[in-house]
């Protein structure tokens, strides 16, 4: 099968083997530009071994991924994220603990503001000055999100929930075409669920973000997601809205069994 | 944090000050152990960046020490170029010695790339010994200039030991003011992000191999221009200088002064330093006893001398 090569982002037979176990098996998917893809499956059914595939944090066994028309296959993972704008999160809630919180904003933003090697090194008036727009930028965004007030905190010392706030709110400092969020919502207490749908939902509809959302929380999903997508075993056992999904057999089976 | 910044700004302005009388109030002996202590600060900077902020453990700064000291030395000896230029030159050519090493040693991991170093550092001394047309072996260079401080040639030779110490000093303060240049740079920050999670790192775009290398080679600029001036000091130079002993000093400064740190580096740099040079009070047990204070040092402050004070300061009420 061809490659969409208007999607967001394609996908044509990931695989991926650690020795035996195939923790990804031969995946074909597209992810529309402008979607808000919800991706589950019972535990170990590859998810996030898909993600690490598609960012180049691992190399897949097999297959080819696509963004907007670019192949990506083998790409290290911040040239990914550089040049195709696809940016992910990571399942364990993951920000640079001793900074503040606003410089792991103003970090994530360093490839937006400085894009060449050299140019890391200034610290000239004009570097001082796009470090200057990164903090008034990272000020909006962490407006935006609700985490102003933790603006000067240790990112190490706010809340779990808060810090996948903060993880969520560096990736839109980098410009993203696509962002694929692993499991931003568990062990967050309800009320931070509740913002970051409306996050997720703002980025999308005024950025013209591109997401894929893995989560296990079906309600959220729900609420969330134009489409959703189920993994079993490595497999895709179904992929249709949220509503019809959820009742499919096979779908209650796969979470039953797993 | 604003309060911090003072503390730190008023810590290095008020420490600089003491140094810049230090000698009309020190015995000679003591002004040199203080430019024993100089020397070492720019290899210790240079170990502190690539331990400190890349994360990586490097045991080859005391090879580009040496690199850079014999490069220096043959210098001056061989087309009698002026201080400025072999300081330079040293420094470059660490450094660019650093980086076809950095190539294939950045791409292992942390473990490798300690092995990988080690074994430049022992290849490093072989070939000091073992190139004699150029190095004289093991007899080592000497009668190497001292420091002209001219455009060309001739201009002011550094001879007194409170000349030598100014130059010192002077060098220090670039060197420190160099290396903060660097760490609070954009790149600075890559830096840091990459010891403190690389996956994290690269995820933010950041090119995380290039980084290290870029500390790597500037680790190696620092230990490269350290070397030239200790050379130029001496006036001595011969394979010993690649002995694990100066190698374990800069391991001491800095992880004894607190890695990651630019304060405990330079405290690092005096307090070890002058502790070993206190110890020959006692020849017998002197290495016995630095062991020893080591080991208290580790036990008392496992991060480090400096970030321990500077725990302290902030909260003079509670006492630990
Ligand atoms: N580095 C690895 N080495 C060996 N096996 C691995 C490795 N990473 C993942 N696996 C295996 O691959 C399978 C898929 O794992 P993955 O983490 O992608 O699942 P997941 O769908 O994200 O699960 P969860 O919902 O628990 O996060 C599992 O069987 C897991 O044990
Ligand atoms: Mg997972």
């Amino acid at each position: 099968m061809q490659p969409d090569l208007t999607a967001a982002l394609s996908m044509r037979g990931i695989e991926k083997h650690f020795g035996s176990i195939i923790a990804v098996d031969a995946v074909d998917l597209d992810i529309p530009t402008g979607q808000i893809c919800g991706l589950t499956g019972p535990n170990g059914s590859g998810k996030s071994t898909l993600f690490d595939c598609c960012t180049g944090l691992q190399k897949a066994t097999g297959g080819r991924v696509f963004a907007a028309g670019t192949e990506v296959t083998g790409w290290e993972m911040h040239r990914i994220v550089r040049e195709a704008r696809v940016i992910r999160s990571f399942q364990k809630a993951v920000v640079l603990r001793a900074m503040s919180v606003e410089d792991n904003l103003v970090l994530a933003g360093q490839m937006v503001a400085f894009p060449g090697f050299a140019g890391t090194f200034a610290i000239g008036a004009a570097s001082r000055a796009r470090i200057r727009g990164l903090r008034e930028r990272a000020g909006h965004v962490l407006e935006l999100v609700g985490l102003s007030h933790m603006r000067h905190a240790e990112a190490g010392k706010i809340s779990f929930g808060q810090q996948k706030l903060l993880q969520f709110s560096t990736m839109l400092m980098a410009d993203p075409r696509v962002i694929l969020l692993d499991e931003p919502m568990a062990g967050v207490n309800p009320v931070l669920i509740e913002r970051m749908i409306e996050n997720i939902n703002r980025a999308n509809r005024e950025d013209g973000i591109t997401f894929v959302v893995v989560e296990h929380n079906l309600d959220a999903m729900k609420a969330l997601c134009h489409r959703l997508v189920v993994l079993s075993r490595g497999r895709i056992i179904a992929d249709d809205t949220p509503d019809v999904v959820v009742r499919q057999p096979e779908v209650v089976e796969a979470y039953l069994a797993g | 944090m604003g309060s911090d910044m003072r503390l730190r700004i008023g810590g290095f302005a008020g420490f600089l000050a003491l140094l810049l009388v230090a000698p009309a109030f020190l015995g000679e002996y003591q002004v040199h152990a203080l430019i024993v202590s100089l020397t070492f600060l720019l290899p210790a900077l240079g170990l502190n960046l690539i331990l400190g902020y890349a994360g990586m453990l490097s045991f080859a700064q005391m090879a580009f020490f040496g690199i850079g000291a014999y490069v220096s030395a043959l210098m001056a000896m061989r087309w009698g170029t002026p201080f400025w230029l072999n300081f330079l030159a040293a420094g470059v050519v660490a450094g660019v010695v650093a980086l076809p090493l950095g190539i294939p040693a950045l791409r292992l991991r942390k473990y490798s790339f300690v092995m990988c170093t080690l074994g430049f550092a022992v290849i490093a001394q072989t070939l000091a010994k073992n190139w004699v047309s150029v190095t004289r072996g093991d007899l080592g260079l000497s009668n190497v200039p001292r420091p002209m401080l001219g455009l060309w040639s001739g201009g002011i030779e550094i001879r007194g030991i409170t000349s030598y110490y100014y130059l010192a000093l002077g060098l220090s303060v670039i060197a420190v003011l160099a290396f903060l240049a660097i760490v609070s740079s954009p790149a600075g920050r890559y830096m840091i992000a990459i010891r403190e999670d690389e996956t994290l790192a690269a995820s933010v775009g950041a090119p995380t191999w290039r980084y290290r290398m870029a500390a790597f080679v500037l680790s190696g600029v620092f230990a490269g221009c350290g070397g030239s001036f200790y050379v130029h000091y001496y006036t001595v130079i011969s394979p010993t200088i690649f002995d694990p002993y100066y190698g374990n000093t800069l391991l001491v400064i800095v992880l004894g002064g607190g890695v990651g740190t630019l304060g405990g580096v330079v405290a690092g740099s005096f307090i070890f330093v002058a502790l070993s040079e206190v110890l020959r009070v006692a020849p017998d047990i002197r290495m016995i006893a630095y062991g020893l204070l080591l080991i208290v040092v580790v036990f008392g402050c496992p991060e480090g001398l400096l970030p321990l004070l500077m725990r302290k300061l902030r909260r003079p009420t509670h006492a630990t």
